[in-house]
């Protein structure tokens, strides 16, 4: 009698173990799955006000006749793979050096900005990437944690149109 | 003996279900405020943007616009001199401009050789939150007899009082 409770007492003790094992698990795939999600990617218009106000600064690059170029013309210039007649550099080599500058000292002005990514690549008319105008630009080391914000423009060319595209990573 | 064991049965399931019910209620009530938690982050996100797209309606004023999201400089100079005659125009508690890029060391207010930062309006008045923007910040130079449009990178920071709820 006293052999057959103790097995009652264990069953039920081992029915009990499983649901709390059940439950944990389920609760550690919940949590994973959460944590390994990439934080989503939103349009902002901060950074969109950003890249406008980047595309009219006006570059010491004068493709010719001292007629400088925007960082818009810019672009153009290099996905054209034309020089600067001022100052003799290739129009790509002066538009990676100048958005190296750039970036900081636009991050210097946001506290929260831990991590910044800027592409620029050509797109074709039948919506293919066919080629980066420039390599992507990253403060390297650094991870996003927090929310990313991103916006896109588009400049229309006769094969299709350069797009470039700024993500900041605000963290928390 | 019987009826005192089955009664200790039952309290010992009703004790169980409770402990499963009460469980599941503490994982739906951490779940629900991480819920509430992302929406309201979503909300300050939104009214930011909401206060953001407003400042384009002071760079769209003519007394300060040339062009979308574009400040002409020297409006800035003068309109930064009238401060005073011009406080009853603007709908903001303060309105300032900064030079972003090229970059600086130290601030110089305007109108002087070499400044980087304007000063439109300041009501001076308490409980004010500030919200900015980038700007094109352009000018009108003369380089040889080359006359041409020069514009920097700038930052709009406005100044709006804010309401008090009762």
């Amino acid at each position: 009698m006293e052999n057959k409770q103790n097995k009652r007492a264990q069953q039920e003790m081992i029915g009990f173990v499983l649901i709390v094992v059940i439950v944990t698990i389920a609760a550690v795939v919940f949590l994973v799955i959460s944590l390994r999600n990439k934080p989503a990617e939103q349009q902002n218009v901060e950074v969109e006000n950003m890249l406008t106000a980047m595309f009219t600064y006006t570059t010491e690059c004068a493709i010719s006749n001292d007629d400088y170029d925007d960082l818009e013309d810019l672009l153009k210039s290099c996905y054209d793979n034309k020089k600067c007649e001022n100052n003799g550099k290739m129009a790509c080599d002066y538009l990676e050096g100048l958005l190296k500058e750039i970036m900081p000292d636009l991050i210097k002005t946001e506290s929260q900005i831990n991590y910044y990514e800027l592409q620029a690549f050509h797109r074709t008319l039948e919506g293919a990437n066919s080629r980066n105008i420039i390599k992507t630009l990253v403060n390297e080391n650094m991870k996003c944690s927090g929310k990313i914000m991103s916006a896109q423009k588009n400049i229309a060319v006769d094969s299709g149109s350069l797009i470039v595209r700024l993500s900041f990573c605000y963290g928390d | 003996m019987k009826n005192n064991k089955a009664q200790f049965k039952i309290q010992q399931m009703a004790f169980m279900i409770l402990a499963v019910f009460l469980f599941f209620i503490l994982i739906g009530l951490g779940f629900l405020s991480f819920q509430t938690k992302s929406l309201q982050g979503n909300y300050q996100q939104l009214q930011m943007d909401q206060a953001i797209s407003s400042l384009q309606v002071l760079t769209d004023m003519p007394e300060l616009s040339c062009g979308y999201l574009c400040l002409d400089e020297d409006k800035l100079r003068v309109m930064s001199r009238k401060s005073e005659q011009y406080a009853q125009f603007w709908p903001v508690a303060s309105i300032k401009v900064y030079k972003v890029y090229p970059a600086f060391d130290s601030l110089i207010k305007c109108p002087t050789a070499n400044c980087n930062y304007f000063e439109i309006y300041d009501s001076n008045q308490q409980n004010t939150q500030e919200y900015s923007t980038y700007i094109s910040l352009c000018k009108r130079v003369k380089e040889q007899d080359n006359i041409y449009d020069k514009c920097e990178i700038g930052k709009l920071v406005v100044g709006v009082k804010i309401k008090q709820t009762e």
